[in-house]
């Protein structure tokens, strides 16, 4: 089995609106659009608040704290992810009070409960950006 | 719009297979001609179409027009529905509304897919960008999460969800089109048993990917009593809602735009769940006729295990439900695949059932669930009710 990281992941290809968030990770930084009429966070990034339609949103930065919401073990996928089953895809709530879907490490599969405290951490990819992931809080 | 101004007066289905050596339009010719043949409509007498989401269709823009040059129609309304598992249901309430805006008289509602066989899409969405670079799965992913997520807020017993599976195959072996890679019976044990693939989504939880097709008639009722029909499958109700909580930024996955579909359907047919004879619940994974069955109101929230304990889904029980096996035992025909259980809901009211015929033929509930976005449930919920007047 190959370590669930080292896999070999295509680089996400920005949308116009979703480029400053991918342009952030290149400084391990996770980004969350801003929403200040509503005063609320919203991912994944959109073209327009999911209030109220305004382009206007803000790009504030994440904690990167969270809770597990829900979790799923992959025991088979596609392309090279099949040599790295079975593995944990997860969706986070962020502290910002936003779900995101991402990979859980750190943790064997059968482990992970809803509820469970979480940190954000970073899966490089290799044109300099990276993916997040989550692992366990360790306090 | 007046929907039960219109009436489905044919239907028509091929044998699903597991890879289609047919071109898809040799399918539509067959369902056409199998249309013309059972209902005595001539083709030149269809002035309307509507197709369902096609995967093999999904590169060409022009479906709709391409597919009618390919079946020699002349029309004077045509369109591709693109709401995917929802769109064959979908289809009914937009035939109606041509009809109603006196924009055509009769028209040929169309599910086809060779998926298997030659898939064109090229998915334009969220899954490249947030979800691929995960080793997501799509849909099975999906309904892991939701599933997990169901468990822990109201607990989930997989005999239940495995009670649904081995009914459903009970129905497939009754079935002469299931596709025959699943026409062999299963038991309770064979559920759960059967290897997760997300878990706690079992394999026998899932759909088959396979090739076929279906489609319906749809006509004005005057016109269908002008011409003597006797067999009529009315729309009585019909709701639909996409992007169910489409701008919360946490969305409970367990609840669904079936609550909205349900109750404007019921409502507008002025019926109840419990006026429904048959079920025929869009299914391209159990736990999803669960929880449509909580957002429909057949039982509270949360409360489906118990209700599915109590109840006997078998189609000479108290509450059929997918008499032909639904897509999980008869096979998913690509994103045509909702009109496996639309024509099994015309089919049943229709009196034609054979083996598997339902006693109550009056009222079937027949709902789609098309499309996967990121971290909810389902994109688009629709439940159509039909009634058997004529």
């Amino acid at each position: 089995m190959v370590d669930f990281l080292d896999l070999e992941r295509k680089p996400s290809a920005p949308r116009s609106f979703s480029q400053p968030f991918w342009d952030a990770t290149r400084e391990r930084r996770f980004l969350l659009q801003y929403d200040k009429r509503a005063e609320r966070f919203q991912f994944f990034p959109r073209a327009a608040a999911l209030s109220d339609g305004a382009r206007d949103l803000d790009w504030r930065e994440a904690s990167g704290r969270g809770t597990v919401f829900s979790h799923t073990i992959a025991r088979r996928s596609r392309g090279p992810f099949n040599d790295a089953t079975p593995f944990t895809i997860a969706l986070i709530t962020l502290e910002e009070g936003v779900n995101v879907m991402a990979n859980l490490v750190g943790c064997a599969p059968e482990d992970v409960a809803i509820g469970m405290a979480v940190t954000l951490d970073w899966c490089p990819l290799p044109d300099g950006t990276h993916l997040p992931i989550f692992k366990p809080a360790t306090d | 719009m007046a929907l039960h101004d219109s009436a489905i007066i044919g239907y028509a289905e091929v044998p699903t297979v597991r890879r289609s050596t047919r071109d898809v339009w040799d399918i539509g010719a067959e369902i056409v001609e199998s249309l013309i043949a059972s209902t005595g409509v001539e083709k030149a007498q269809i002035d309307g179409m509507i197709l369902s989401s096609c995967s093999t269709g999904a590169g060409n823009i022009f479906w709709s027009q391409t597919t009618a040059d390919q079946l020699g129609l002349e029309l004077d309304f045509c369109q591709s529905v693109d709401i995917g598992g929802c769109s064959p249901v979908a289809s009914i309430a937009r035939a109606s509304m041509a009809i109603d805006a006196g924009l055509c008289e009769t028209v040929l509602c169309l599910f086809t897919d060779t998926q298997v066989a030659e898939d064109n899409r090229k998915m334009r969405a969220f899954a490249d960008e947030w979800t691929n670079p995960l080793g997501y799965l799509g849909p099975v992913t999906a309904f892991g999460l939701l599933s997990t997520r169901y468990a822990h807020q109201f607990g989930l017993d997989p005999a239940c969800l495995g009670k649904l599976a081995v009914t459903q195959r009970a129905h497939a072996l009754l079935n002469p089109n299931a596709v025959p890679t699943l026409q062999k019976p299963i038991t309770l044990d064979d559920y759960l048993s059967s290897r997760m693939i997300s878990d706690p989504v079992r394999l026998l939880d899932c759909v088959m990917a396979c090739d076929g097709g279906s489609g319906v008639l749809v006509t004005s009722r005057k016109s269908a009593e002008r011409r003597g029909v006797t067999r009529m499958a009315v729309p009585v109700g019909y709701g639909e809602r996409t992007n169910y909580r489409a701008t919360d930024p946490i969305v409970d996955p367990t609840d669904t735009g079936h609550r909205i579909a349900g109750a404007r359907a019921f409502a507008q047919a002025g019926l109840t769940p419990a006026d429904m004879g048959s079920l025929h619940l869009y299914d391209d994974f159990i736990i999803a006729m669960m929880i449509q069955m909580e957002m429909l109101g057949f039982c509270k929230q949360g409360q489906g295990c118990d209700f599915i304990a109590e109840r006997d889904f078998h189609f000479d029980g108290d509450l059929p439900l997918n008499t032909g096996g639904g897509q999980i035992s008869a096979g998913q025909v690509g994103l045509a695949g909702g009109g496996t259980n639309l024509v099994e809901a015309v089919r049943q009211i229709f009196g034609e059932g054979d083996k598997r015929q339902v006693r109550d033929t009056r009222h079937a509930l027949v709902t789609g669930i098309g499309g996967i976005p990121y971290g909810r449930n389902w994109a688009s919920s629709n439940a159509l009710i039909l009634s058997g007047e004529g």
